[in-house]
């Protein structure tokens, strides 16, 4: 048989484990869980209509917000696409830069193979005058 | 081709490019368009919109001048088939001898049109890379038009070095390499809207442009039409003038006036 004291003592030290871990678990919450979006936006709405004064500062709250919240994305925006048209504006300028270059290059080109063709319609003439030159010369006796 | 036609069309050209250079940066607008999140959506046209009025006139220059080289190759080498081949109605003995007799036109318009074929061609890859670069940040994305268009290129490159050297018989090679070009050229046309590129025809990039935008895009196209007529009339009259001296200087040393 077992001692009643011993009993007892077992007991206190039974009791004291499961005091200390329950003071080691976090605290459950005060407050009763949070009613679903639905719940909550009938016991808004059932507010606002009943104090006007509170529906009109709600409303207000919000318009500010949204407001700021299409400030926030339009600025946003602008500074996107401000970033878009400087990034930008040095490849148009490389852009046109190849297009004329490749151009004026062409008509260099062409500008050359006219030059070409002037030097050897000289040289022709040349070569005539000088073939014309000879003839008389030869038929002499 | 008269005297006056260079001239005109080169000043058509130089007025047509200063006004659609001002239409393009000055008139043209930008269009930004958002998503719902608030975010600047794909289809936006930003500031390197404003490459594709040059790109594009360039890339449908190209085509046209690939197309008129194929058809005039055709046309010079049906110049050089034997007068019995040809059909036998009076009509088309009529067009077969119009085009025996203009043979060597036929020619010179080709050899012209590649050559100006060659420079657009190189304006409208370097531009459409850089473009490429600015708008969907890669310098090349090795998609079948894209890849195409550069082969179509080299062809024509080929065409002006075999031109250059092969010989007495480099005209009726060129011949078939224009003709393989003109071909080509219809590919390209219909590859676009098969990648990265957009769309053509008529729910297109062209025929959807804004009112500045469309604008300021076909009097681009116009300028350039002009400029090309100017540089290909000039390589004719060049290249017809090289051949008929280098003619007479042949027959000059055959008759032994030239030494």
């Amino acid at each position: 048989m077992t001692h009643p004291l011993t009993k007892l003592i077992a007991s206190w030290f039974v009791i004291a484990g499961l005091a200390g871990a329950a003071a080691a678990q976090p605290a459950a919450p005060e407050s009763p869980p949070p009613a679903d979006a639905a719940s909550a936006r009938a016991q808004c709405t059932a507010a606002m209509n009943a104090d006007p004064k509170f529906a009109a500062e709600i409303v207000k709250v919000a318009d500010e917000a949204a407001a700021m919240k299409r400030d926030a994305d339009t600025l946003a925006a602008h500074n996107d696409a401000y970033a878009h048209v400087q990034k930008n504006e040095r490849h148009v300028i490389y852009g046109y830069a190849a297009m004329w270059i490749i151009a004026a290059a062409f008509v260099i080109f062409l500008w050359r193979r006219q030059q070409v063709l002037q030097a050897e319609i000289a040289q022709l003439h040349r070569d005539l005058e000088a073939a014309a030159a000879d003839r008389p010369a030869e038929g002499r006796p | 081709m008269k005297k006056p036609t260079i001239p005109v069309f080169a000043v058509l050209a130089a007025a047509g490019i200063a006004t659609s250079i001002y239409a393009i940066f000055f008139h043209a607008p930008l269009q930004y368009g958002l998503n719902e999140d608030g975010k600047l959506n794909g289809s936006s046209l930003f500031f390197n919109q404003k490459i594709f009025y040059f790109h594009t006139a360039h890339a449908m220059l190209l085509i046209l001048a690939v197309a008129s080289a194929g058809v005039s190759s055709i046309l010079f080498l049906l110049s050089r088939t034997a007068p019995d081949a040809a059909a036998p109605g009076p009509e088309s003995r009529g067009a077969m001898a119009f085009i025996r007799a203009h043979g060597s036109m036929w020619d010179d318009i080709a050899s012209a049109s590649v050559d100006v074929a060659v420079a657009f061609g190189a304006i409208a890859l370097l531009s459409g890379s850089i473009w490429a670069k600015a708008a969907w940040d890669v310098w090349w994305n090795g998609e079948p038009r894209l890849t195409i268009t550069l082969l179509l290129w080299l062809v024509l490159v080929g065409y002006v070095v075999v031109r250059r050297f092969a010989g007495p018989s480099a005209d009726r090679i060129t011949a078939g390499m224009a003709i393989f070009g003109g071909v080509s050229s219809y590919f390209v046309y219909t590859m676009v809207g098969k990648d990265s590129h957009p769309a053509s025809g008529t729910n297109g990039v062209v025929a959807t442009l804004g009112p500045g935008m469309k604008g300021a895009f076909w009097l681009t196209v116009a300028s350039f039409a002009c400029w090309y007529i100017a540089l290909v009339v000039s390589r004719v009259q060049s290249t017809r003038a090289e051949r008929e001296l280098r003619e007479l200087r042949e027959r000059g040393l055959d008759l032994g006036v030239l030494q």
